[in-house]
């Protein structure tokens, strides 16, 4: 089955969206990328065509896939045209209602067999899949950002996800070249679960004077195998999407280690979110992510 | 700060052989102490098989190897250290031990000569009584394996003479690829302060069943480029070296984020203490 061309359907076609529909389509599957905002959906088609392009540029691929790949993508803005999916992914807002009210309405236009995926991060699985009639279909699927370069994929299972539902899902994952770890529904999965105490711990660090941000970001690197410090990656991340996420935990959880530091709310109101905007912990003269 | 340096250090484990390497390395020489020849004998072929994987893989010629280990020499009569530039303690985390060692080294080196301890654990500050003129005695915590670690803390202890913080600045900068932190005396210091609740959390999510060992490990690696997973991590530390640092600073801080989940004490308790033992959270018995 791994290696079996589907037609999979990602909706919501920003950052996640986007970059999960290039991973479906770099691995041959027909790809419709859904957005009901027709501007929306053209950007985001035109970022997983240009990571193609700039694959080949690279010499990451040769130009014959890279069209391959783009000549699989298709655009949808009506969930009608989504009819034929055999695997769906949702990365649209991280609203319950609006990923409920999605699932329901596609209970009638799928197959009944088709995999439902929800990349929520902050959100529980089993109340996303509470939206369809046919709970024992829904899996998460957690994708790393950039989706296109990060190998991982967390899988966590809804209370009424069937084990069928599960096994294809791992399955479909490591056909797409993605290694999967098996985590529980519960907020914030494994990465963001031990991500958000962890950069809160180094920011209460930082505002409670116990070193400078090149000090803590060096000792970080220097001591754990770090790639980067953790204001290195919270502006990579955005203080914003911080706050947001580690809010939504907090309030999940009632742990005060979850609950964003004042430094977050300051740094937020002044528009110091990272890297997109210039300046978070550090200042920056090119503001794109990822040299995109 | 650049001239050769006489470094009496006490003791010759894991922690003791690193420190003893990094700073050869660097041109100074070591004479190490400890409680016999055969502990001695274990930490020169500690320091020797590190050197063997370096010359095997060309980081360095047999000829350097040789000045290196050339510069330590090794001794069980603290007299021996009564002409060292500076004092580096690396013994068992135990506050006695460590007072009664650096309080009989004190009575042998210069009444000025600056006396570091390597704790990781322990409080500088409290360590620092045990001596007269506690004003030459400050952390200089090295990660381990030092000799490929960059991170070195300067810990300044309450009685801790400015000088010598900088002295101690200068001279980690002035070993090759290392760099200094200066940190207070707190518990954990800046780097453990951060990494104790982070692996506590771990081992108890792990306990609470959230994934298999491995996935944890797995998942943050992938998802963050860390080089080694936590459990992984734990299984290198030692997980009795981590229960004491745990239980250390829970004493000092009564702040819940540092008590030793149940798990890690049972796992202590059984005898699994990672990679040493060959049993661990990831280390399998074999």
């Amino acid at each position: 089955m791994s290696n079996e061309r589907k037609t999979v359907a990602v909706l919501g076609a920003g950052t996640m969206g986007s970059g999960i529909a290039t991973v479906m389509a770099r691995a041959g599957h027909r790809t419709i990328l859904f957005d009901v905002n027709e501007a929306n959906l053209e950007r985001g088609l035109g970022t997983v065509r240009s990571f193609f392009d700039r694959s080949v540029s690279l010499g990451k691929l040769a130009a014959v896939d890279a069209e391959a790949a783009k000549a699989t993508l298709v655009g949808a803005t009506d969930l009608k045209e989504l009819a034929a999916s055999d695997v769906l992914v949702e990365a649209v807002f991280e609203d319950l209602s609006l990923k409920k009210d999605l699932f329901g309405q596609l209970d009638d236009i799928v197959a009944e067999t088709t995999l439902f995926h929800t990349n929520t991060s902050t959100l529980s699985v089993t109340g996303i899949a509470s939206g369809s009639r046919r709970p024992e279909r829904v899996v998460g699927t957690h994708y790393c950002n950039p989706a296109p370069l990060m190998k991982l994929v967390e899988v966590a299972d809804g209370r009424h996800t069937a084990s069928w539902a599960h096994d294809a899902t791992v399955e479909f994952l490591a056909g797409l070249g993605k290694t999967s770890v098996v985590t529980k529904d519960r907020p914030g999965f494994i990465v963001n679960r031990f991500l958000i105490p962890w950069e809160n711990s180094c920011i209460d660090a930082l505002e409670n004077g116990l070193a400078t941000r090149d000090e803590i970001d060096a000792a970080v690197k220097g001591s754990l195998g770090h790639p980067m410090g953790p204001f290195q990656l919270l502006d990579i991340v955005g203080m914003d999407i911080h706050q947001q996420v580690a809010t939504r935990l907090y309030e999940q959880l009632r742990d005060p280690r979850f609950f964003p530091p004042p430094m977050v709310e300051r740094m937020v109101a002044a528009g110091d979110l990272g890297r997109k905007t210039g300046r978070g912990f550090y200042t920056y003269d090119d503001t794109r992510l990822f040299g995109s | 700060m650049s001239s050769q340096e006489h470094i009496g250090l006490l003791g010759f484990g894991t922690m003791g052989a690193g420190i003893a390497q990094v700073f050869a390395s660097a041109g100074h020489r070591v004479t190490v102490l400890e409680a016999d020849q055969a502990r001695l004998d274990a930490g020169f072929a500690f320091v020797g098989d590190f050197l063997a994987i370096g010359v095997r893989r060309g980081k360095l010629t047999e000829a350097e190897r040789d000045a290196l280990l050339a510069r330590i020499e090794g001794t069980v009569n603290a007299a021996d250290l009564a002409d060292v530039d500076l004092v580096v303690e690396s013994v068992t985390e135990r506050s006695e031990v460590k007072k009664a060692l650096l309080a009989k080294v004190a009575a042998v080196v210069g009444e000025q000569t600056p006396l570091l301890t390597n704790t990781s654990a322990l409080s500088v500050t409290d360590l620092a009584t045990a001596v007269p003129n506690p004003s030459r005695v400050a952390g200089l915590h090295f990660f381990n394996p030092a000799p490929l670690m960059p991170t070195i803390e300067v810990v300044r202890a309450v009685q801790t003479d400015e000088s010598l913080v900088q002295r101690l600045v200068a001279l980690v900068a002035s070993l090759p690829g290392k760099e200094p932190v200066v940190v207070k005396d707190r518990p954990g210091f800046l780097v453990n302060a951060l990494l104790i609740p982070y692996l506590n959390d771990v081992v108890q999510a792990y306990d609470d069943g959230l994934a298999s060992a491995e996935d944890i490990d797995v998942a943050l690696k992938l998802g963050l480029g860390y080089k080694a997973g936590p459990l992984e991590l734990l299984d290198m530390l030692g997980l009795d070296v981590h229960l004491h640092a745990s239980e250390s600073a829970y004493q000092a801080t009564l702040d819940r984020r540092y008590a030793p989940p149940p798990l890690l004490r049972q796992m202590v308790a059984a005898g699994r203490l990672g990679n040493k033992s060959g049993s661990g959270f990831r280390a399998e018995e074999s």
